[in-house]
């Protein structure tokens, strides 16, 4: 199989290849989390650079390798800060649907943008602001007691603190790996 | 920061529990403690969660700083719900609540209710995080994959689990090896200036490096993995797990927790409840 | 192996080309050649990586015990052939010991018991008991070398093809590994080792060596006739047979103008001190690294630091940066304590060159890459300033570097460009990390024959396990043991410590014995070809001194 152009045959595909690039993801999302620093003048809105892992990863090598990365690398940054595995694992979830949709989005809209980097920061955009519809859950697990506070204190700040960090640095790392993944010949 | 699985918990009587049982187990608290909020049953589950948590072993000094953050975190969320909604509550109409006084600015009652509810939004995290605890630091690294497998997941993501956490120790010193790398060359990630998004931009140096690096690495890791059959049949696991009657036992508590839970939820039973000490006079 | 040839689907031309060899049950075949010669495609098609993993043009075939490989899934090839990739670090998928020795059985389906049977019987024919219960992220290179051998003795295969194992082995873990080897094929299993370190690779006793050059096999027979058409600049051999190697061509060719440059001896006025350490004790989590070093090492000189691993020699240069610091004593840089210096200030004196060069490169363009540091510390930084940077590192050449992707170019360009990098902020003094590090024997050795005549440098420092590297490029060597100096001296001087070079587990080559027979600089050790020509004009100059005259009053 191949890392140059997913076509739709091997987007679901698992193998070895696959296997590590989510392990790896995982890891290198847990492993960024100590980078995370609080939105000055917020008193929750945490920017975390490492989360543009999961756009990227899902955006260079899939949906599965984007689901994984999301949904376990969010569970151990978790787990290791100390919050705990499950506490919040809607929010694992949600981090693994946006990754699962960066790599979908990143294949639909192929033929429409043709520049990787800018196709990369569209698709992860996208991807956030559905995704991320996920922590509504909160209503009904009673972690945000109704629809306005789960939009003002979970859904809003976590958006719009992705939405930067992703449009940022997805284009980034897209642009740097571009050249490197020609080298690798397979 | 020490990321690296720490297994803090060896040896002690939860360590030696089959590991599914504090997966499953915790799954089943979670669900159950979510469906509270009568302080008097968030106490009784606070008290198992506890105990649970004790049977761990874990030196409260190496997790100091985990219980600092969630207590932090923890606060922020029950503020947020007690302010941010002008102190309206669930199942209490705000004619019935019983006011202490308004907060200035803002105009929100603080209430014998919303006491009540950030007293139970607190027992409620605080004895999630108590019985999650135990999986970071009381399940030997190597076993998380195959109790995913024994939990029905497919054995290559359960097999990506265990790589997860094979690659965490190296990437973490490979991040650290890098910013060495760049510290020689002036950069310094904790630099003031340029705002949020300068801080955000100046991860780059370290992310791109480390990202590429890894993936380029794992060319030879993919390859060693095919050369030796990964992923083209059933596997096995090295690891036999086999729960003993104590596990069992375990986690049929947990299992009838949930269920009592579950009944007295659906009969009204764990509703908002406010202690009489809390009423005015 | 019949007429196999390879393309890979992104190259031009094949990697290998018509290549035969047949190797009999027991037979030891060892491949030899400079990176690039194609030796890991010849490795791909024979554990069937190709063609499972890797696509492309693939005509002739690879048959193992009467099955052709491409015609065998992955599954079965994995019981036939048992590989050991170059890098033990990465194709280490287990976080412990046993978790990694039981990696191929499981994906196999293999019971549990059984495989316990099993890692118990490897472990102990690998001699790495001592290993059990390990994590294996703790492990020394070494014994992840034999951990990833074991690995591939857990599947029983009747072939075993081991890529470079001898790159970062200790003398000691080398002769253990050879001993494995050599029990393998003793025992009628075949064994395919790809090596450039071939005087290392001698101690295996290989029935035949395949010498590989652009994909092409230039010599398949036995070792006595590959010396012959060995090129000692691109492989490591034995020193008589660099020096046959030279005496042929010269008999064929003449000598040239130039042919046998005049040794130039070490430099003699060092200067005053530029980096010293007093009585420094450093500690690494739980481990005492450094225990009490002191060292001056001199601004006009070139200093190599060896030692096993584990000893503290890389720790040195990192606290001399302040990259560590230390628990006890002082680090002074000429003449200041480093503590009243940021690591930024300390670079701009020490320039240091990490092992990886990726480890570092993150801009767009080699421009921005260049200009990092500089902008940083608020030193100049236009485009004239990165082309300076580039022509003291001979990269100013390629076409429109200044805005190619760092990470697009070569493995040597990228070192190379390290190299600038650290020049970008114009220190005196270079240090460097493992330069050898990922480079064959005949890139490394010009790689540091490049580092030594960078324009405007006063000196090098750079620490190495490869032996051979450190005499014949640095004044003085010092090696470290159990984090304190075990031997501080010339070249000469510290080889002719036996005692002291042995209780360092470094090997005696056949280099070292040529130079201290020779001596043809004073304080100063060759390299093979160099010293061969030396050997010979001094040869030829004896058999014909009025001739030899002459020819020296003409140059």
């Amino acid at each position: 199989m191949s890392t140059a152009a997913l076509t739709r045959d091997d987007t679901w595909a698992v193998s070895s290849r696959t296997i590590v690039y989510a392990a790896i993801g995982a890891a290198l999302y847990a492993v960024a989390a100590q980078f995370s620093f609080l939105l000055p003048g917020t008193a929750s809105v945490s920017l975390r650079p490492g989360f543009a892992i999961v756009t990227f990863f899902g955006f260079a090598f899939g949906p599965i390798v984007g689901l994984f990365v999301g949904l376990v690398g969010n569970a151990l940054a978790d787990q290791i800060s100390g919050w705990g595995l499950l506490t919040s694992w809607n929010w694992s979830i949600a981090n693994g649907v946006v990754g699962l949709l960066t790599g979908l989005l990143g294949i639909w809209l192929a033929a429409t943008i043709r520049n990787r980097p800018m196709r990369s920061a569209v698709a992860a955009a996208v991807a956030i602001v559905i995704g991320f519809l996920i922590v509504f859950s909160d209503i009904w697990l009673g972690t945000a007691k109704d629809v306005g506070v789960a939009f003002a204190s979970n859904y809003l700040p976590v958006v719009v603190s992705n939405l930067i960090v992703a449009v940022i640095l997805t284009p980034i790392l897209v642009a740097a790996w571009d050249p490197v993944r020609e080298s690798i010949g397979r | 920061m020490n990321i690296a699985p720490r297994y803090l918990g060896r040896g002690s009587w939860l360590a030696r529990r089959d590991p599914r049982v504090l997966i499953v187990g915790l799954a089943l608290f979670v669900f159950s403690v979510i469906q509270v909020w009568d302080l008097r049953i968030l106490v009784g589950l606070a008290l198992v969660a506890a105990v649970y948590y004790r049977s761990a072993r874990i030196p409260f000094h190496s997790v100091r700083l985990q219980w600092a953050y969630i207590v932090f975190f923890v606060s922020f969320i029950v503020l947020a719900n007690t302010i941010l909604t002008g102190g309206d509550l669930r199942d209490v109409k705000s004619q019935a609540l019983h006011v202490y006084f308004r907060m200035p600015l803002l105009n929100t009652p603080l209430s014998a209710e919303s006491t009540s509810y950030a007293m139970a939004q607190y027992l409620r995290f605080l004895s999630m995080a108590a019985v999650g605890f135990p999986i970071a630091f009381a399940v030997a690294p190597g076993d998380i994959g195959p109790a995913f497998a024994r939990l029905g997941v497919p054995d290559k993501f359960a097999y990506a689990l265990d790589l997860t956490f094979r690659f965490i120790p190296s990437l973490a010193a490979d991040m650290r090896a890098t910013i060495d790398a760049q510290r020689i060359r002036g950069y310094e990630w904790e630099k003031k200036g340029r705002g949020p998004i300068g801080k955000l931009t100046r991860t780059v140096p370290l992310l791109v490096p480390v990202t590429v690096n890894a993936i380029v690495g794992a060319e030879d890791t993919i390859d060693a993995m095919d050369l030796r059959a990964f992923g083209t049949g059933r596997r096995s696991w090295l690891r036999e797990l086999a729960m003993d009657r104590t596990d069992r036992l375990v986690l049929a508590g947990f299992g009838l927790l949930l269920l009592a839970v579950t009944a007295a939820s659906l009969t009204g039973l764990t509703r908002l409840w406010v202690p009489p000490f809390l009423l005015p006079a | 192996m019949e007429g196999l040839t390879f393309r890979y689907r992104r190259g031009r031309q094949p990697a290998i080309r018509d290549l035969s060899v047949e190797l009999e049950a027991g037979e030891v075949l060892l491949v030899a050649g400079p990176s690039g010669c194609g030796k890991s495609t010849l490795i791909r098609a024979v554990n069937g990586l190709i063609p499972h993993a890797y696509p492309g043009d693939l005509t002739g075939s690879v048959w193992i015990d009467h099955a052709r490989i491409a015609e065998r899934p992955l599954r079965e090839i994995a019981r036939m052939v048992g590989t050991v990739l170059q890098d033990p670090a990465k194709q280490i998928v287990g976080s412990t010991v046993e978790a990694e020795l039981a990696f191929g059985p499981e994906n196999l389906g293999v019971p549990p018991a059984a495989i316990r049977d099993r890692i118990a019987a490897v472990m102990a024919r690998a001699g790495i008991v001592g290993l059990q219960g390990r994590d294996t992220a703790a492990l020394s290179g070494g014994e992840r070398q034999l951990l990833a051998v074991a690995g591939a003795l857990m599947l029983t295969p009747s072939l075993y093809v081991i890529d470079e194992p001898l790159a970062n082995l200790d003398p000691a873990t080398a002769a253990r590994l050879m001993a494995i080897l050599r029990e393998l094929a003793d025992e009628g299993h075949g064994v395919v080792i790809v090596e450039h370190r071939v005087e290392e690779a001698l101690d295996l006793r290989p029935d035949r060596v395949l010498y590989l050059d652009a994909g092409e096999a230039r010599y398949l027979g036995p070792v006595e006739g590959f010396f012959e058409v060995a090129d000692p600049g691109v492989v490591k051999v034995p020193f008589e047979v660099a020096l046959a190697h030279e005496r042929r061509l010269a008999r064929r060719a003449g000598l040239s103008e130039g042919w046998a440059a005049t040794p130039k001896g070490a430099a003699t006025n060092v200067g005053p001190p530029r980096l010293v350490f007093e009585s420094v004790h450093v500690t690494l989590g739980d481990q005492h690294v450094l225990r009490g070093l002191s060292a001056s090492l001199a601004q006009r000189q070139i200093v190599a630091v060896l030692g096993p691993n584990g000893s503290g020699k890389t720790t040195l240069f990192r606290t001399a940066l302040r990259l560590l610091e230390p628990d006890a004593g002082t680090v002074t840089v000429d003449g200041e304590r480093t503590t009243q210096r940021s690591v930024a200030q300390l670079a701009r004196v020490l320039g240091y060159v990490f092992q990886s060069p990726s480890q570092m490169l993150f801009a767009r363009t080699v421009r921005e890459e260049l200009l990092f540091g500089p902008r940083n510390l608020g030193l100049p930084h236009d485009d004239g300033f990165a082309m300076e940077a580039l022509r003291r590192t001979e990269l100013h050449d390629l076409e429109g570097i200044l805005d190619r992707p760092p990470l697009s170019l070569s493995f040597g360009q990228q070192k190379r460009l390290a190299l600038a990098i650290a020049l970008a902020l114009q220190p005196p003094t270079l240090v460097l990390d493992e330069p050898s590090a990922g480079q064959d024997h005949g890139t490394a050795t010009r790689f540091m024959a490049a580092v030594a005549g960078i324009p405007g440098l006063e000196s090098v420092y750079f620490v190495t396990h490869d032996v051979d590297l450190a005499l014949t490029h640095a004044d003085r060597i010092l090696v470290i043991r159990d984090g304190q100096i075990a031997a501080d001296g010339s070249p000469r001087e510290v080889v002719q410590d036996e005692e002291a070079w042995r209780a360092c587990n470094l090997r005696r080559t056949s280099l070292i014995a040529a130079n201290l027979a020779w001596e043809p600089a004073p304080g100063r050790f060759l390299d093979a070809v160099t010293l061969a020509r030396a050997v010979l004009a001094h040869e030829l100059a004896g058999r014909s001194a009025g001739e030899a005259r002459a020819a020296g009053e003409g140059g």
